[in-house]
């Protein structure tokens, strides 16, 4: 469905100089900084499939979805979407995919929501019959009706990602473009969005690219991820792929006298470990230790802290899928 | 066509209907707007009574090619307000993603998401003063000239969404060209009067550079029986077409360029 091949994209600004003189000088200098925000990037996705897209701000998320979308032209490199190269097809493109861009709204804003829909449909030339059955199932989904009359403007938050989401929806599209659709929502709203996400591609079997920063978005909705940062990817593969790879990570938190007393590097020596396996750091006077279950028993670890300091109070944990992505982030762990 | 018409109907159905949203403000526009335009003519024809003749020109020949001027202006008003926003804050802000994810053509739709209701205003006076002038002309309006006259006008306007939408297109590079833009418009001013009364560079620069001559006073002398047919209709078309070709090429090539905004 989707064949990303080899993209780069670079942005030019002219270099700018701080201050009132910084910025007169601006105006007559042609000095340029490039910055690449999309580095040599490559990935296919099937249809029907949910790929979430998610790295550091700034990494490249926006970007790569701007190209696919068609918004933006890559600097080099090729996109094919349902065979169509969309930057350069953008009408027709257009026919096949939806967007939701969390940030920013795209319904009418003065007019009430059912306004929105009624020109969609003409946009997109939607038929009476596709239109209402369509209509039922988006309002029964995303529970539009109670805000339909209500002008886009005096939604609420929640309200607006979900009739977002449904004017994405109403022409069907092949592919579905979710750029941080449950940002700002609270818990219980954004149970529902996932929900509605879920159900829109089981229903239509619609290949769903979401970005996010809310991990919980992606343990509820995605079998694959794709990571990136810095324009460069990072990690292709499965949730679970990540799970049982660091699935055997345990987190100490530990209440000591003095949480400074013990040290990684003793340990780590001992039974050569590297710092992937064992680390650890005191966060408000608690001693927090990562280890690999399968490299250095629990035991041990605590026998030394036993060794050097008084305990008070301790728990264990699995550690946080959260965690770990973080770590990819910072390239703490070695992906290959 | 038929497409685009309804599309072009239905999307400024939707903005009528936003203006009707805020209906205070709607309706104060609306009286300040007939005020404007009431005090615009009082104006205009305090000072044309004292100024019997001008250059070889007679008093209701400068008010016609004053009038004629209104209407191409007043047309590309109608439609193309946008490209003012565009020039502003579309680009700058990254609000014109929007019009790149319809399918639709994005010029197209970019007119079609907003009209200016003042530029009824515009060509109301324009159809006043232009008849006013007729009446008092002995003026020969057969066939030809009627078909002259709209297709004159209409070339007028495709000039004047041209030269905006060249200016305007910058902003794809420039992020904001408003006032460029600005200046460029402001140039049509010196289009509504005889421009034999200008210097030879002036002439030129708005003849060839920006052709605002071709929006009023060309097509104007030619009613007035001071020009060829050849120069004030079919020159006319012929810098419509070629301006609109040179903008829309410039905004093609602006659509490549275009960088959106970061989140």
């Amino acid at each position: 469905m989707i064949e990303v091949r080899d993209i780069i994209k670079d942005f030019s600004s002219v270099k700018r100089q701080p201050g009132l003189m910084g910025s007169i000088k601006t105006l007559f200098s042609r000095e340029y900084t490039h910055k690449r925000a999309v580095d040599h990037m490559s990935f296919s996705v099937d249809r029907g499939e949910v790929v979430g897209y998610i790295g550091p701000n700034g990494a490249g998320k926006s970007t790569t979805i701007k190209m696919m979308t068609g918004i933006l032209v890559p600097t080099s490199g090729n996109i094919q979407v349902d065979g169509i190269t969309p930057y350069e097809q953008r009408q027709k493109n257009a026919m096949n995919i939806g967007v939701v861009f969390g940030q920013r709204t795209q319904l009418w804003w003065d007019l009430p929501v059912r306004e929105t829909f009624s020109i969609l449909k003409e946009i997109y030339n939607v038929n009476d019959a596709d239109y209402k059955k369509r209509m039922s199932f988006l309002g029964e989904v995303l529970e539009l009706e109670p805000f339909l009359a209500t002008p886009v403007r005096s939604l609420s938050l929640g309200q607006r990602m979900r009739a977002d989401l449904a004017a994405a929806m109403i022409h069907n599209p092949k592919v579905l473009y979710l750029d941080e659709p449950t940002i700002g929502l609270d818990v219980v709203v954004k149970e529902n969005v996932r929900q509605a996400i879920k159900q829109l591609n089981a229903e239509f079997n619609t290949t769903v690219i979401l970005t996010t920063h809310d991990l919980s978005d992606i343990e509820e909705l995605c079998k694959r991820i794709i990571i990136i940062d810095n324009g460069r990817k990072v990690y292709d593969g499965t949730l679970a792929e990540i799970k049982s790879r660091f699935g055997t990570m345990r987190r100490l938190e530990l209440k000591v006298k003095n949480p400074y007393a013990f040290k990684a590097e003793p340990l780590r020596a001992k039974y050569g470990l590297s710092g992937d396996e064992l680390s650890c750091e005191v966060v408000d006077g608690q001693l927090n230790i990562e280890l690999d279950r399968n490299r250095i028993g629990i035991q041990e670890v605590i026998n030394e802290v036993l060794a050097k300091t008084e305990l008070v109070d301790m728990s264990l944990f699995e550690t946080k899928i959260e965690e770990i992505i973080k770590k990819i982030y910072r390239n703490e762990v070695n992906m290959e | 066509m038929k497409r685009f018409i309804r599309l072009y109907t239905k999307l400024s159905a939707q903005y009528l209907k936003t203006l009707l949203e805020y209906r205070t403000d709607f309706i104060i526009g609306l009286i300040a707007f007939f005020f404007i335009q009431g005090f615009g003519i009082a104006f205009l024809f305090m000072v044309f009574q004292n100024i019997p003749n001008l250059n070889g020109w007679s008093f209701y020949e400068v008010l016609f090619i004053y009038g004629f001027a209104n209407l191409p202006r007043a047309l590309d008003h109608l439609v193309t307000d946008n490209l003012w926003i565009l020039a502003g804050r579309i680009i700058v802000r990254g609000e014109f993603d929007k019009y790149l994810l319809r399918p639709m053509n994005p010029l197209f739709y970019l007119f079609a998401d907003r009209f200016q209701p003042d530029a009824f205003g515009e060509l109301i006076v324009g159809i006043l003063l232009v008849v006013t002038a007729l009446t008092k002309l002995s003026l020969h309006i057969g066939l030809i000239e009627i078909v002259g006259f709209i297709i004159a006008v209409l070339a007028g306007a495709v000039i004047y969404t041209s030269i905006k939408l060249i200016f305007a297109s910058l902003a794809f590079w420039m992020k904001r060209s408003q006032s460029i833009l600005f200046v460029a418009y402001q140039m049509a001013n010196f289009t509504k009067y005889p421009m034999t009364i200008y210097n030879k560079v002036i002439n030129i620069f708005l003849t060839f550079i920006i052709p605002f001559a071709f929006t009023a006073f060309i097509p104007a002398s030619w009613l007035l029986g001071r020009e060829s047919f050849a120069y004030g209709v079919l020159a006319t078309c012929g810098v419509a077409a070629v301006f609109f070709a040179g903008g829309y090429a410039l905004w093609n090539a602006g659509l490549k360029s275009y960088e959106s905004a970061g989140n």
